[in-house]
């Protein structure tokens, strides 16, 4: 254990000593990037000099004004903590293992993004100072589309635009299932981080087969069916043999994946959307109670979202636009306005995947469960072209669009989003009680509930998105406490995040256990015994 | 243009359009979209293509300014694009190459405002 801690407080806390740059990093020479503990200006330029050899000097990037893109991140971050000291961008699985390599030798950290836009979790920010961002973008091929199995091998720069535009192209009757966000997210990158989609292929880990992994050593691993010659099953079954390997590289720092396998959803014959309407805030428990014995017999097979109005209104809509500026946004107000646009306190997202004949069997006995819950179950007859209804529409069957970075011009125009995502079983009284919990620590700290219920199979993502004003320096250092006092104190009631950004990651692990870190320690430190691949990732050092 | 005049630029954005830069130059002909083969990295795309895949997702659908038809000084758009303004992540060279940027920077300057846009 005395190692690990050593580890965490070398990279994660005590700065004092390290070394520092005056570039990059939205550094100046008043107040220059640190580099990693222990690393010294000469290891960090050698290591910028071989990368440039195995690259090319126009994919690394060092100076201040290179690595500003690497930079823009939502999270609340009021030290200007989660900096890089620079990138490097691979095109190949020899050119990874090349750098690693090289990332040995001089004991530089590497932080791995696919396409670095998860959003409100910190996009291409590393965890702890001193990092090199690895960034695989430029690894974007779509390897293999196989439209019998409906499966496909992809490298982690790929976007859900370019795997979409690939099937349309080619019309290969298979869907993708997006994020909120899937233009410009990486599908690998997604389901590594275990994040969740809205068809019935929606919690993507579930739906990943087969991986390719550069280990901390340089070496490469295929997991499943990967690593057998001749074999075809290395995207159609998941398992392999012995120990299943596939989840150490989910939210880890134990290797880097270059390939990762998916399935994809065959496009069914009919597709309807629904909307469900509830008109008030404490309809909470019930529609979560009505929606449990669909989702758990698999009658609505897909991850619905459960959307609050201030959570719906604010996509669209400036805040200022319900409320004066400074004033509490009221519950009569957002019903006001949420009338207004067609919505409820409440609405819940979900649709029906089939035939014409299966969803007649099945909507009658739906539509009786939800009614009894006291909701207006709506389509798009009713809908029509309602904005909030389209985008809903549009997500559930793997369209795409990025509607929700409207949320970011919610409060003032300084771009402040932090995703807080703690996990409950699928029960009323548990989201009541969240839903209670949430609101009144945001409304203490001057901040809105603008939240949503993802309800999986037997699971809820209560996803909050704590929306401020980074300009403001005041409010972005009270969505900083906020965030923190949302993950400890809902922590206490045993609710801990699914997910979460680099702004909380060693918070969150803590919750998780000290059992648990020190198993995830041990297989860090007996694989990467340089850390080398992302320090700090999921709190794991 | 120095660093601190692109960044009035930049805070200007939400401002209305000024139609007589907005007619400077004209839109280049329209280039046929690349298709990214199986095995292939994806080619370098159009400024039409970048602009629908990416940009056109949020300017002139209500959740970013219109950026067309505004006659916005180009290293003003390519400044943005590598930054990110306010609500806008930024987009690094590995998402938007250097090629493509440059001509996606001419052509949001010179393109003229579609009416299908709308947005604030």
């Amino acid at each position: 254990m005395s190692l690990d801690l050593d580890r965490r407080g070398l990279l994660g806390a005590g700065l004092v000593g390290a070394a520092s740059i005056g570039l990059g990093t939205g550094a100046s020479a008043a107040s220059p990037a640190p580099l990693a503990p222990g690393r010294s200006m000469a290891d960090f330029t050698g290591a910028m000099k071989a990368f440039r050899g195995v690259v090319g000097a126009e994919w690394v990037f060092g100076d201040e004004d290179a690595v500003a893109p690497y930079e823009k991140a939502y999270i609340p971050d009021p030290a200007h903590r989660y900096k890089p000291v620079g990138a490097v961008c691979p095109q190949s699985l020899e050119e990874v293992q090349a750098i690693v390599r090289i990332a040995n030798q001089y004991r530089q950290p590497l932080w791995t993004v696919s396409t670095g836009k998860n959003m409100g979790y910190g996009m291409t920010s590393p965890a702890t100072p001193g990092q090199v961002v690895l960034d695989l973008k430029r690894m974007n091929r779509i390897l293999e589309v196989d439209a019998e199995l409906g499966t496909c091998l992809l490298e982690p720069g790929v976007t859900y635009q370019q795997l979409k535009d690939y099937l349309d192209d080619n019309k290969i009757p298979l869907w993708i299932d997006v994020p909120t966000v899937g233009p410009i997210a990486s599908p690998v990158g997604n389901t590594l981080d275990r994040g969740v989609g809205y068809t019935p292929y929606g919690e993507h880990f579930m739906f990943q087969c087969g991986m390719e992994v550069v280990l901390p050593s340089g070496e490469v691993m295929r997991t499943g069916m990967g690593s057998i010659k001749g074999s075809t099953a290395w995207q159609a079954f998941k398992w392999g043999y012995g120990p299943y390997l596939d989840g150490l590289f989910t939210q880890s720092n134990f290797g880097i994946v270059t390939k990762m396998g998916m399935w994809l959803m065959p496009r069914p014959p009919v597709y309807k959307p629904f909307m469900v309407r509830h008109g008030d805030m404490a309809d909470v428990p019930r529609i979560i109670e009505a929606m449990r014995p669909l989702r758990v017999s698999n009658l609505v097979a897909n991850c619905n979202l459960m959307m609050s109005a201030s959570y719906q209104l604010a996509m669209f809509k400036r805040r200022n636009e319900i409320v004066p500026d400074g004033a509490p946004l009221d519950d009569d107000s957002v019903k006001k306005a949420a009338k207004a646009n067609g919505l409820g306190m409440w609405n819940t997202y979900f649709a029906l995947y089939g035939t014409d004949q299966t969803i007649a069997g099945v909507e009658p006995i739906i539509r009786a469960s939800l009614t009894a819950s006291g909701g207006e179950v709506l389509t798009a007859a009713e809908m029509g072209d309602n904005p909030w209804f389209h985008h809903h529409q549009t997500l559930m069957q793997g369209g795409l669009n990025l509607d929700e970075i409207g949320l970011l011009r919610w409060r003032g125009s300084g771009g402040g989003l932090a995703w807080f995502a703690p996990v409950a079983a699928a029960r009323g009284v548990e989201a009541q009680r969240q839903t209670a919990l949430a609101r009144e620590i945001v409304s203490r700290h001057g901040f809105d509930y603008t939240a949503a219920y993802a309800i999986g199979w037997r699971d809820l993502h209560h996803i909050i998105a704590l929306l401020f004003d980074k300009a403001d320096a005041a409010e972005h250092q009270r969505a900083d406490d906020c965030y923190k006092e949302l993950v400890v104190r809902f922590g206490a009631q045993g609710w801990a995040s699914y997910r979460t950004g680099v702004n909380s990651m060693d918070l969150v692990a803590q919750q998780y256990g000290e059992v648990n870190r020190r198993f995830n320690a041990t297989l860090k430190h007996a694989i990467d015994p340089n850390g080398i691949l992302a320090p700090g990732k999921s709190g794991i050092f | 243009m120095t660093r601190s005049m692109l960044i009035m630029l930049a805070a200007a954005l939400p401002l209305p359009a000024t139609p007589a830069l907005a007619q400077q130059g004209g839109a280049p002909a329209v280039a046929l979209p690349v298709r990214q083969a199986l095995g292939k990295v994806l080619p370098q795309r159009s400024p039409e293509q970048v602009y629908a895949k990416v940009c056109g997702y949020c300017h002139g659908r209500n959740v970013g300014p219109i950026i067309l038809g505004r006659g916005l000084p180009a290293e003003a758009v390519r400044y943005i694009v590598r930054h990110g303004q306010n609500a806008m992540p930024a987009f690094r060279p590995t998402e938007i190459t250097p090629a493509e940027l440059d001509a996606l920077s001419q052509w949001v300057s010179q393109s003229p405002a579609r009416k299908e846009e709308h947005g604030q």
